[in-house]
């Protein structure tokens, strides 16, 4: 509730003036303190309208403020994730390479002992599960392979090899596999290969040896010998690969460059 | 002021800062259990530095992998320089790699984006 001013206050005598016909005694100093009151007030506004300003200005610079360190932190972060999945890349690329390396021969680019292991005991309990899964193993070996070694030097015994794996590789199908199983042997895994293909394949293996390209014109053409076998399902790997390497011994007895299966 | 000597870890790299010469180097790879607890030391190393002194600061990185942690701890680092360098100090970094290993010439590249004082990045030779 609004209270009214007391009768001598200047609001009312300002009043008065206002409303006499003729200016009362006094109205000059009236009109002079009403004066001073206005200029009061208006330095007043001045300084209310200048804090609020201030006030104003300060909020906006705060949050541009935060805007800025907001936007500061969120290329931060962009580029933490994209360095950081770089970083994943690398890593993924390294450990493909590094699992290429346990599993491939880095001389001849054929599979390792390692994989076909795996790949030769996966195949033995396919054969196992479902009848028709038979395969056929085979290892050929490098006839007389160390005297390269010792007439020519090790590199001509690596040229050799690779020479050999190559010959080797490209007699493949598909499905099969032939991995460098130790120094000058190399192991084939055929599926779906019986006792009527298996002398066929053993001696195109054999005969494309024989038929690769000579390495240098005082080192022979290389040959094989080659024994193989069919695993017979529900027996372990060791046994199939046990058959195929008597197998093999009989090849080289018998004179080498011939391929034998038991 | 202290120099500072860590020795390398499988996970954490090897670091040496020499406040006599001025430098900081740092080798290996960098995946800490408790990335605050490695970092806070060297960082604090380089604010000292940075700091209570006006001579210029070299950094030496043969780094290798880090992990995203070790990544925000050397931006921040690499804040700090920027930072400094902006405000007249002379400061630097030699990031060399294995030349084996070109993706981490890529990454160093990577953080080098945001830099304006001198960040050299080059296959160790």
């Amino acid at each position: 509730m609004q209270q009214c001013p007391p009768e001598d206050s200047l609001e009312r005598r300002i009043e008065a003036i206002l409303n006499a016909d003729t200016p009362p005694d006094g109205w000059k100093e009236a009109l002079g303190k009403l004066f001073e009151r206005y200029l009061d007030q208006q330095r007043l506004l001045d300084r209310l309208t200048h804090i609020a300003d201030r006030f104003q200005a300060a909020e906006r610079e705060r949050s541009q403020g935060y805007m800025a360190s907001y936007e500061k932190k969120v290329r931060q972060l962009e580029k933490i994730v994209r360095i950081s999945d770089q970083y994943q890349t690398m890593l993924h690329q390294l450990k493909e390479r590094l699992e290429h390396a346990s599993n491939y021969d880095s001389l001849t680019g054929l599979p390792n002992r390692r994989y076909m292991t795996v790949r030769l005991e996966e195949a033995a309990s396919q054969a196992a599960r479902k009848n028709g899964n038979g395969f056929a193993v085979m290892i050929a070996d490098i006839d007389h392979f160390k005297a390269v070694n010792d007439n020519f030097g090790h590199a001509a015994g690596d040229r050799q090899l690779k020479a050999v794996a190559r010959a080797l590789e490209l007699s493949l199908r598909e499905y099969d596999l032939c991995a460098r199983w130790g120094g000058e042997e190399f192991l084939f895994l055929f599926p779906a290969c019986d006792q009527t293909s298996a002398p066929v394949v053993a001696e195109r293996l054999r005969k494309n040896v024989s038929a690769a390209p000579r390495i240098s014109d005082n080192i022979a053409t290389p040959t094989v010998s080659i024994g193989y076998t069919l695993h017979r399902p529900g027996e372990s790997i060791d046994a199939t690969l046990l058959r195929a390497d008597e197998a093999l011994y009989k090849a080289k007895d018998a004179g080498r460059n011939c391929a034998i299966g038991m | 002021m202290n120099n500072l000597e860590i020795a390398q870890t499988p996970s954490t790299p090897e670091v040496r800062a020499d406040s006599g010469q001025g430098r900081v180097f740092m080798s290996g790879d960098s995946y800490p259990e408790n990335p605050f607890d490695f970092f806070q030391p060297i960082i604090d190393w380089i604010d000292d530095f940075l700091k209570n002194d006006d001579r210029p600061l070299a950094f030496d990185l043969a780094l290798i992998y880090l992990n995203t942690s070790s990544i925000r701890a050397m931006m921040d680092i690499f804040d700090r320089l920027e930072e400094s360098h902006l405000a007249g100090r002379s400061v630097s970094v030699d990031w060399c790699y294995d030349p084996d290993n070109e993706r981490v010439g890529e990454l160093a590249e990577e953080f080098k984006e945001d830099c304006t004082f001198p960040f050299t990045i080059a296959p160790r030779s």
